[in-house]
């Protein structure tokens, strides 16, 4: 058995070094968790390009999520920063199918919210980078009713 | 002296005491409970087949689940097993419902052959690393599979396990022992295997 065990370890450690688990994905996980109301419907990553390294300050990246009710891109370009040392990046964000719903971007430092217009576009251009994560309330009067909130996994900007 | 030995704690342990201890209203210790058994659930999630973005779903959903459902975990002596079966059976689900879309519908997958062998990945740094990743892409999936997840969970929940690869209760430990003999026969017959 001891026998098992030393090959079984180093076979943890092969995994460990060929397909590590993201480095930041506790952090991203514990980001969702903090989550005032956890009665959430949660998005999954659809198409995230994989950026190496540096971020040049031209970088424009589309991120896109699903779940069974709705659609979300956001485009994040932009790499400003503000008189404090902040990078701030511009989110463009769609929903579908299109309903003026109401947004929030919660992000370390606050959150920021919008309201997408009709056909589902909505845009923030001062979102501080590092984690965010997106919440899409329940809104009266739009076109697509949610149960309850709607929120994406958090998300590097 | 006792007290070294009893301070290499299995990792199940650690969460129950974690697990209590946050739900005693200690947040730190929920802290410590996702940094310490997000990458075994990862692994585990990988061990299915399923891509790193579903992996990464898997591993949110899982938390998700539990912080939400955490009164239902009654002892926290479970919750070691609670997720990790629980990011097991996402994980399954998540590839089976990607076979269903990828099958076409006269069996063309299983006519295709096995995969074109992938290059050895650059980080592994030694020849016996090598080896060892050249045999373990030689095994069948199911072998691979359960090497996988309990090299990362000494020991996995049986049943779901048994659901999951398609064989009863009883085969699993006769076939985690199989798996590891045919791993080691490969081994000895790679010249650059030299042991351990």
């Amino acid at each position: 058995m001891n026998e098992d065990r030393a090959l079984l370890d180093q076979l943890k450690g092969m995994w460990e070094a060929t397909d590590p688990s993201p480095a930041d994905l506790a952090e991203r996980v514990l980001f969702t968790l903090q989550l005032e109301d956890l009665e959430v419907e949660l998005m999954k990553l659809t198409d995230m390009p994989v950026l190496a390294g540096a971020r040049g300050a031209e970088a424009t990246t589309t991120i896109t999520f699903n779940s069974p009710t709705l659609t979300v891109m956001l485009t994040v370009s932009g790499d400003r920063i503000d008189d404090d040392g902040q990078q701030l990046r511009r989110v463009d964000g769609w929903i579908a199918p299109a309903a003026a719903l109401r947004v929030e971007l919660r992000s370390a430092s606050g959150s920021q919210r919008t309201t997408a217009d009709a056909d589902g576009r909505f845009s923030l251009d001062a979102v501080p980078g590092g984690l965010a994560q997106l919440r899409i309330e329940p809104t009266d009067g739009a076109a697509v009713a949610l149960g309850r909130p709607v929120v994406t996994p958090a998300v590097q900007l | 002296m006792a007290t070294t030995i009893s301070s290499v704690a299995p990792p199940w342990e650690a969460a129950a005491r974690d697990f209590a201890a946050w739900r005693a209203g200690d947040q730190a210790a929920l802290d410590r409970l996702v940094r310490a058994v997000t990458p075994v659930l990862w692994h585990l999630a990988r061990s299915y087949g399923v891509d790193r973005d579903t992996a990464d779903d898997v591993v949110q959903t899982t938390w998700l689940s539990l912080v939400r459902g955490a009164d239902s975990v009654r002892d926290p002596q479970a919750v070691w097993r609670w997720v990790t079966v629980t990011a097991r059976r996402e994980a399954w689900r998540a590839a089976r419902a990607r076979q269903r879309e990828a099958s076409a519908p006269d069996e063309v997958l299983d006519v295709a052959g096995p995969p074109a062998p992938s290059p050895e990945p650059a980080v592994l740094a030694t020849v016996e690393a090598r080896a060892l990743w050249r045999q373990v892409t030689r095994l069948d999936d199911r072998c691979r599979r359960l090497l996988r997840v309990i090299a990362f969970d000494d020991r996995p929940d049986y049943s779901s396990l048994s659901a999951e690869l398609g064989m009863p209760v009883g085969s699993i430990g006769p076939t985690r022992g199989r798996c590891l003999d045919k791993l080691r026969a490969q081994l000895a017959d790679d010249p650059e295997w030299s042991g351990r």
